[in-house]
């Protein structure tokens, strides 16, 4: 066989960077969410350096109104604001993904298993779904939260559990469709295991919905940390977050709005920012539905 | 109600019987994912080994799990939901006490959600992809996005505070002061409506969309069919179905949201209660509430799936 | 001198699917039928009849619910679960829908070496080189190697999934409708193929198809399958001349044009009534609701399967006396739907 034939010298497709960036030049809303969420993540990353004051240093000028040296003014503790909104950053991505990581580690297998297996494992998984679903979240994130000790990664890990019921259904979903498809069933002639099919061919094809899905779920579980912090039951003080922001600012409404509306209004981008990017990527990763979102 | 009607209501309660055990086993689950000795978590750091192995008696957490779990579904089944560990109250009483509180502004929060959802919906379907549409979905963008509680908080600096038109805090009984209840259950269910009025709309809007762009209505059109009449007989008959789901949809998850609200507010209802139980490891109340909300939820989705199979033909052929 | 042994055969083979608490669908209903090394055995039937059923049960896609399948006498399940993954890589199938049959997100290169992958017993580069062999084997030039799925057309797809099958070397390929859904320019290119590829590794085919003319022209026997029942069976030659079942005759008149001149019918006859619900099936000979010799013998007794004439099998219970159309006995008049 000559050398000349190799694949490596045909001819190759444009590389996924490129039709990557094709893609944000097309759509407008994906390129400004991921822009902002890139944002977010540098804030993030270089929190210390950028923030002007210390989140947690107290002082004596209290409930400060802003100035030059305090952007946003300070708390009822003399607290910068504006430091702790950028030290709220964090732990804000920190959580969302987190939740949506522990959904996606319980998720992902059982809906798969559940929809490849069938008989009795899917429906026994399926009973137990509907189950879990019954169970209004943000109380079975507490009352998990309750039983696993407060604090931003308990409470997390118990969005993320209230999550994976959800998350296991799109899959099985997905899964039963592709599981049909006369590939997997060519795939099943070469000898293939149960296992590498599902690695090989099940999940590529059928997780696309799912990525989708996650994605929205960010936003999902930014909402619930916030509210879970504001109700005091994830991130602890002194630790800055913006949930728990908006909880303290809450008694000094009248005296310091700001403290208010700045942690809201970073809760609100941001979700709105997860959110936008997962409809753009329905877009481009389903393009088999119909336009109507 | 015809004997097949019946067969269908019969089958739809029993199919719920599993889903509701397998619940209860997950409540009950809860403490056994307390990390170490639950009964010396619930006695707190400073308890004695006498107090650790009282609560351990009183809980019956020294005898085997399934054991355990048995007694409590007995007790609970009769609707003896242990007592407070905090109050010593007996939990069921408890948690009815505040549950009326709750259903209040989650039931305002679910119409308010109807009468501005559906109307925005409709008003978007029609109006696709013009300048009406846009504003609508965007707004509707907006309101899953928006933290809810800090929405309350908004609403309670311009209206309560600002204009004192509603009171900021707490809430009366609706039996005996109707209207002092509503006034202080419109702003937080107003706050708590906004995730259920955007995702109405949207799914209102998507579903109307796809009926009306629909192959038999385009014939109707051609027929000479009205607008008005067109959206009346045959858009919203057909999607009065995927409503139906959708209403269920949010009241779940408003039922769930409340918990902010309700700390926003003050208001003394079951989400409170559980926030307050979870921070103080007060377990017996915790299970309690999940498991009266949880009945709440699945007794709601009972009857909107039995409403949904007598009115869908296609359903009922099974 | 013993006689051959087939290479798969099937033993009142039954498949059978569960619609819902009382209703089984019975796509394969006791067939029974030997396929020898290096023929190529045609089953012809309309859409409903139970043949792509067949075809995936010849392969362990359908595990039988009544009766067996044997491979080389031996019966693939009662091997272990790794054992019938080896021992199937020799029996494999190319299926109607080549669109269908490629996972969409891997490239040309990787599918046809998918089968190699998965004994991987090879170093990767020489899997590679093996693939492309195969790949030019069919007529693929190697440009095709990093293209996808949706970028070929259906015929070139098609050789691609015979590319695939042919890596493994096996022994038995089950082609399913293989050329149906292709232009008819197409799929006299791919039967050739199959045909040159039959020669050159001697290769035993199974071709399940509805085209009398396709299975006229490349089988060497055939066997007819009605609601799940396989109706006659023989020498091509045989069947197509001089058919024993009134099913094949039907067939037969209703595709004159594609077969040769001397098998080719002056009458039609024309099949009346619609296909019977596979579900109910008509008591008796399940044909007798459509056949214009019906008699009073065909509702109450199900037709035996017997060698009617030496190697040519019929499940009638007048097989043989029938004047149909292609038989010297002639006279008689069609009846219209």
């Amino acid at each position: 066989m000559s050398a000349a034939l190799h694949p490596a010298r045909v001819l190759r497709r444009p590389s996924a960077l490129r039709r990557f960036l094709s893609w944000l030049r097309s759509d407008l809303r994906a390129a400004v969410s991921l822009a902002y969420l890139l944002v977010l993540f540098s804030l993030s990353v270089f929190a210390d350096v950028l923030a002007p004051h210390s989140p947690i240093a107290q002082s004596m000028d209290m409930l400060a109104p802003p100035d030059a040296a305090h952007w946003l003014g300070t708390d009822d503790l003399g607290r910068d604001v504006f430091s702790r909104l950028i030290h709220g950053a964090p732990m804000t991505l920190y959580a969302s993904f987190l939740a949506v990581g522990v959904g996606t580690l319980i998720g992902l297998p059982v809906g798969i298993m559940a929809g490849y297996l069938g008989g009795w494992v899917d429906g026994l998984t399926g009973r137990i779904i509907d189950a879990l679903l019954s169970f209004p979240s943000i109380v079975l994130a507490i009352a998990v939260t309750g039983a696993l000790g407060i604090g931003l990664t308990n409470s997390m890990i118990a969005v993320g559990i209230v999550f994976s019921p959800g998350l296991a259904r799109l899959i099985r979903v997905q899964t039963i469709v592709v599981k049909n498809d006369l590939y997997v069933d060519a795939a099943r002639t070469f000898g293939m295991s149960p296992l590498r099919i599902v690695w090989r061919h099940i999940l590529p094809n059928a997780i696309q919905p799912f990525i989708v899905q996650v994605t929205l779920l960010l936003a999902t579980a930014l909402l619930a940390e916030a509210s879970l912090s504001f109700l005091g039951l994830g991130v602890q003080p002194p630790q800055p977050s913006w949930g728990q922001m908006l909880a303290r600012s809450y008694g000094y409404m009248e005296i310091s709005p700001e403290q208010m509306y700045a942690p809201g209004l970073a809760i609100l981008f941001t979700a709105l920012a997860f959110n936008a990017l997962g409809e753009s990527m329905r877009a481009v990763l389903d393009p088999t539905r119909r336009r109507s979102d | 109600m015809n004997r097949r009607q019946m067969l269908l209501i019969g089958s739809r309660l029993l199919q719920v019987v599993p889903v509701v055990i397998l619940a209860t086993v997950a409540i009950f689950g809860l403490l056994q994912l307390v990390p170490g000795d639950p009964a010396a978590v619930i006695a707190g750091e400073y308890a004695t080994a006498e107090r650790i192995a009282d609560i351990r008696r009183m809980l019956g957490l020294d005898r085997p799990v399934w054991e355990q779990y048995v007694v409590w579904l007995g007790h609970a089944v009769q609707g003896d939901l242990s007592t407070s560990l905090i109050t010593g109250q007996p939990v069921l009483d408890e948690v009815l006490r505040r549950l009326p509180n709750t259903l209040l502004i989650t039931v305002l929060a679910l119409v308010l959600a109807v009468v501005i959802g559906v109307p925005l919906g409709i008003l978007a379907a029609t109006r696709v992809d013009r300048p009406t549409d846009r504003i609508v979905t965007t707004i509707a963008s907006l309101g899953v996005a928006v933290p809810n509680f800090w929405l309350g908080m908004i609403l309670v600096g311009f209206f309560a505070l600002g204009l004192g038109w509603f009171p900021t805090t707490g809430a009366a009984s609706l039996t005996q002061d109707p209207l002092r209840a509503l006034s202080h259950a419109a702003l937080p269910a107003l706050a708590l409506a906004t995730g259920g009025i955007a995702e109405i709309t949207r799914q209102l809007r998507s579903a109307l969309i796809e009926v009306l762009s629909s192959q038999y209505v385009r014939t109707l059109h051609a027929k000479g069919l009205s607008n008005a009449r067109i959206l009346w007989q045959h858009g919203l008959k057909n999607v009065s179905l995927t409503l139906l789901t959708v209403v269920g949809l949010v009241f779940n998850r408003a039922l769930g949201a409340t918990v902010a609200i309700e700390a926003v507010f003050a208001i003394p209802g079951t989400g409170s209660l559980v926030v307050a139980s979870a921070t103080n490891k007060d377990f017996p109340v915790v299970q309690g509430v999940v498991f009266v909300l949880v009945l709440i939820v699945i007794g709601l989705n009972l009857m909107i799936d039995l409403l949904y199979s007598l009115l869908d033909p296609r359903v009922n052929r099974r | 001198m013993t006689a051959p042994q087939p290479l798969v055969a099937t033993r009142d083979l039954g498949v059978h699917f569960r619609l819902s608490r009382n209703t089984v669908l019975k796509a394969v209903d006791r067939v029974s039928f030997d396929v020898m090394p290096g023929e190529t055995f045609g089953i012809i039937g309309e859409s409903g009849s139970g043949k792509t059923t067949l075809g995936r049960a010849l392969v362990c896609l359908e595990a039988p619910s009544a009766g067996q399948v044997l491979h080389q006498g031996r019966d693939p399940y009662a091997l272990s679960r790794r054992q019938l993954r080896q021992h199937r890589r020799n029996y494999q199938v190319v299926f109607q829908d080549p669109n269908a049959a490629l996972d969409p997100r891997m490239t040309i290169l990787r599918s046809v070496r998918e089968p190699l992958d998965v004994a991987a017993t090879m170093p990767r580069a020489q899997r590679d080189e093996v693939a492309m062999q195969a790949m030019e084997r069919v007529g693929l030039s190697p440009e095709f190697a990093t293209r996808y799925p949706h970028e070929l057309s259906g015929g070139q797809k098609q050789r691609v999934c015979i590319a695939r099958v042919l890596t493994l070397r096996p022994s038995v390929i089950v082609c399913d409708e293989a050329v149906a859904a292709l232009d008819v320019s197409i799929q006299a290119d791919i039967l050739n193929l199959l045909a040159d590829l039959q020669r050159e590794f001697g290769l035993t085919y199974i071709f399940i198809t509805h085209n009398l003319g396709v299975v006229g022209h490349i089988s060497d026997r055939v066997a007819v399958m009605y609601l799940g029942r396989l109706v006659e069976m023989g020498e091509t030659e045989a069947v197509l001349a001089r058919p024993l079942h009134p099913y094949t005759d039907a067939l037969l008149s209703a595709e004159p044009v594609a077969l040769p001149s001397h098998m080719r019918t002056s009458q039609r006859v024309i099949l009346s009534g619609e296909l019977p619900s596979p579900v109910s099936p008509p008591s008796g000979c399940r044909f007798r609701t459509r056949c214009r010799f019906a008699q009073d013998l065909c509702a109450a007794k199900e037709p035996e399967w017997s060698e009617v004439e030496p190697g040519h099998w019929a499940a009638c219970h007048f097989a043989g006396t029938l004047p149909v159309s292609s038989s010297p006995l002639q006279g008689v008049a069609e009846v219209v739907a």
